[in-house]
């Protein structure tokens, strides 16, 4: 094959878009290792929350398009880092900071404040050591019940 | 005590009259034989089988084509069953990643991680549940490599995974591939 001028500038424009595609990833604040969030979210989380993240609300709450909309309200973020299925999983801090800031991000970009701070794995180690227990159903649904205000104006489009 | 005498008397007359040496080796013979096929029956198959489980041989094998995915999917041995308990859905009329006919699969499931011993790789593998029909009864398994204790119960196998489903009965289990996990996985 030879590459004739437009075939390189094709060429140059895939590289360009894959840059893109890079550069999308990487403005994932809080997350150094995508790939690994990736492999740690299907091994810790997906068997009960879905490989969507969809879940429901008989068996597993949702993620998808839910989860960053308790950073809205006070308490939200100890909560997340505090659920029994996050605060108790077998992963290090490190490793598990690095799973929620992605989980935030790939499930649910469009409720994620512009000043997110992502956890840390300080943070997230801080916060660990108090798990949640069975009172997680009714911490979870008193902080639902403070971001239905907020659904008015998110629900826009 | 004389009628007693009397009666096994005559009984041992009549068999000694009605029945010859030869019939009682034809018998005897017979009797050999017939002996030897009970290990043919099913209830000798299902006795015997793989240190994993029994059932094994009582299904034909099925062996994938691909190279990449050594093994026969009705036995507890296949790679991917390596932290699965329960009956294998290839044996119950579905497959290693399809349930059976009239059964749904449970979208709530366990995952964990088996080495491919045909590239040494270790690939995430999740053990969807069929559920709607009673257990299915057929080549039951039970490996649990990587089996967590019930205090975590997102990793533990002996739980009955058939939730968000329809129905709660358990039928049978699959394993399916969902992924290739990193060099480091835990």
């Amino acid at each position: 094959m030879k590459f004739t001028t437009p075939g390189i500038a094709m060429l140059f424009a895939l590289l360009m878009a894959a840059a893109g595609v890079r550069a999308g990833e990487v403005q994932m604040r809080g997350v150094s290792n995508p790939q690994q969030a990736r492999i740690d979210y299907i091994l810790k989380c997906q068997g009960c929350h879905r490989p969507d993240g969809g879940g429901d609300d008989r068996s597993n709450p949702p993620i998808k398009n839910e989860v960053a909309r308790f950073l809205g309200v006070p308490g939200g973020r100890e909560f997340l880092a505090r659920v029994p299925g996050v605060s108790t999983v077998d992963l290090d801090d490190t490793r598990l900071a690095n799973l929620v800031n992605w989980t935030l991000y790939t499930f649910d970009p469009a409720h994620m404040p512009a000043d997110f701070r992502p956890y840390s794995p300080e943070e997230i180690g801080h916060l660990r050591r108090h798990p949640l227990r069975l009172e997680r159903a009714e911490t979870r649904a008193r902080l639902v019940k403070g971001f239905s205000q907020d659904r008015a104006k998110t629900h826009s489009p | 005590m004389a009628g007693f005498d009397k009666w096994t008397e005559r009984l041992s007359r009549g068999v000694a009259r009605r029945t010859s040496r030869r019939s009682t080796l034809a018998w005897l013979g017979a009797a050999i034989t017939g002996a030897a096929t009970i290990p043919v029956l099913p209830v000798a198959r299902a006795a015997s089988g793989s240190p994993h489980g029994g059932g094994g041989a009582a299904n034909a094998p099925l062996v994938s084509t691909n190279p990449q995915d050594p093994g026969d999917q009705t036995s507890c041995d296949y790679w991917r069953y390596c932290a699965i308990d329960g009956f294998l859905c290839s044996c119950c009329g579905g497959s290693a990643s399809t349930c059976p006919p009239g059964t749904e699969m449970s979208p709530i499931t366990w995952i964990g991680t088996c080495t491919n011993p045909a590239d040494n790789r270790a690939y995430v593998i999740s053990y969807n549940d069929c559920c709607g029909t009673s257990s299915c009864g057929q080549c039951l398994c039970n490996r649990n490599e990587g089996d967590r204790p019930q205090v975590r119960p997102q990793s533990n196998n002996d739980y009955n995974w058939c939730l968000g489903t329809q129905s709660s009965v358990y039928n049978c289990s699959t394993a399916i591939i969902v992924g290739v996990a990193l060099d480091q996985p835990k």
